[in-house]
């Protein structure tokens, strides 16, 4: 049944025109898909964790534990958020806000199928990562608020190493755009559609995949939240329904960059046999599955390894994986 | 070294890096389907071995019908943390004494197992029970006694 032929809807359509009613369902679906996305991830991470170390995860709650961050959430939300006495209250209250917005707003453009995309930009890849670079505005606020030498240290670190990354992302990406001529999410899906760009672009795919790993400060790039040293980073001295924020920003931004991946590397909605829909998720799925199976293989790196690893290899093949790309776009 | 072979070890090291990398994925990849080893405790118990060591329990000889203590004190002064009353008794004058209470405080017993090693009638042993759970202090105090006569 299509959903504009419900007299209620209806009505609301002529009133207010096909493109807000659009947007507003749009943004219902996504603020319901974001909790229950992180709460599912949570749970898969557990599960791969306790895998990977011949353990079951979570089993007590619901079939295989799988309500348990749901009443992980419950718990979350009824605590007491403490603000700490010397903290900058302003700013500490304003951190966690400004970490879950662009996380959602980058939804808007992400193409789950042909059909199903809140708003077609131009500029959508540039949205992205626009919006995507405020996070690490929010996670310096949250350290520098917390007046917590901890959570300060984590903050300083998360912004000279999303500063490093930012860069091999985005001339992977450039490698990508300069084949297709289009900043189009969807443009960028339609035209990998009888080969996807990993083949013609393995390296971009690998530098883009390590890049987007430390950029949502996934493991082994963890450092803003090594807990081994720095507490928890930082949001150490967040509580209650303020840190789950922070937690449900990683995992949107996770599911995000997965997202980017399967579109611009993996086909996004293309395969055989089923509705783009059921082929995006999967792609994303697996992607995000990859990243929770390298947390959980590799240890940490240290600050200057991190670093060096940034300026001294990702960013010279990155740059060498471009200028080889133009050239041979030229030449073609 | 030239300019050549510092590039040549820069690649080296991105490729020997990247191989042991992809190895320590197949690893723990392997790893999500092997068998887990954790025991779900409440609904799974595991036998302990021989030689787990709980809280001291009183043997039960057959000769006897009953263990062989015979109250001497050993264990009450060798313990280190004063942790077991002994109290024992003759049933006529000049007869042999026997154990007939023998209490320890399992709360403040550290395992050491010196009574065991110590009593010359070899009457105690470590029990292989490890399911203790005590809402007060006093029902930490066990009775070896009871225990023995209570056994299955």
């Amino acid at each position: 049944m299509n959903i504009t032929q419900l007299p209620f809807i209806k009505e609301i359509y002529g009133f207010l025109g096909q493109d807000l009613v659009a947007a507003v369902i749009g943004i219902l679906i996504i603020l319901v898909f974001v909790p229950l996305n992180s709460a599912f991830l949570v749970w898969v991470e557990r599960k791969v964790a306790g895998h990977i170390q011949l353990r079951p995860g979570p089993m007590e709650v619901g079939p295989h534990g799988i309500l348990q961050t749901l009443i992980d959430a419950v718990k979350l939300m009824s605590k007491e958020m403490i603000t700490p006495k010397l903290a900058d209250k302003f700013l500490f209250w304003l951190a966690p806000i400004i970490i879950i917005i662009p996380a959602i707003v980058c939804f808007v453009v992400i193409p789950f199928s042909p059909l199903m995309q809140v708003r077609e930009m131009n500029v959508g890849i540039l949205l992205i990562f626009s919006f995507s670079s405020l996070t690490v505005l929010s996670i310096l606020m949250a350290g520098w608020a917390s007046n917590n030498k901890y959570a300060l240290i984590g903050a300083v670190r998360a912004v000279a190493q999303n500063v490093a990354y930012e860069i091999p992302l985005l001339l992977s990406t450039m490698s990508i755009i300069i084949m297709t001529n289009s900043f189009k999410m969807s443009e960028i899906t339609a035209a990998q559609s009888p080969v996807w760009f990993i083949v013609y672009q393995p390296v971009a795919a690998i530098i883009f995949f390590i890049s987007t790993t430390a950029e949502t400060n996934r493991a082994p790039f963890d450092l803003v939240e090594a807990e081994s040293e720095l507490v928890s980073g930082f949001h150490t001295e967040y509580t209650g329904m303020r840190f789950a924020l922070f937690f449900l920003a990683e995992y949107t931004n996770m599911f995000i960059a997965a997202s980017m991946g399967a579109v611009l590397f993996f086909g996004g909605w293309h395969g055989p046999f089923f509705p783009g829909l059921i082929w995006f998720v999967a792609k994303v799925y697996i992607l995000i599955f990859v990243i929770i199976w390298v947390r959980w293989t590799f240890p940490r790196l240290r600050f200057d390894q991190l670093m060096n690893f940034a300026w001294k290899v990702m960013i010279p093949v990155a740059l060498l994986n471009l200028m080889i790309t133009a050239i041979v776009l030229k030449v073609l | 070294m030239g300019p050549l072979s510092e590039f040549k070890k820069y690649v080296l090291e991105i490729l020997t890096g990247s191989k042991s990398l992809l190895i320590g994925m197949g690893i723990t990849f392997k790893r999500l389907f092997m068998p887990i080893v954790t025991v779900q405790y409440p609904r799974r118990k595991l036998t302990m071995t021989q030689n787990f060591r709980g809280h001291i329990e009183a043997i039960y000889f057959d000769d006897t019908k009953s263990h062989h203590c015979v109250a001497c004190g050993l264990c009450v002064r060798t313990c280190p943390s004063h942790v077991i009353k002994v109290q024992g008794e003759k049933e006529k004058a000049g007869g042999l004494k026997y154990g007939q209470k023998y209490f320890i405080d399992f709360t403040k017993c550290s395992l050491c197992g010196l009574c065991v090693d110590v009593c010359p009638e070899k009457t105690l042993t470590f029990s292989h029970e490890y399911e203790l759970v005590y809402l007060s202090r006093w029902d930490g105090v066990i009775d070896i006694m009871r225990r023995l006569e209570e056994r299955p």
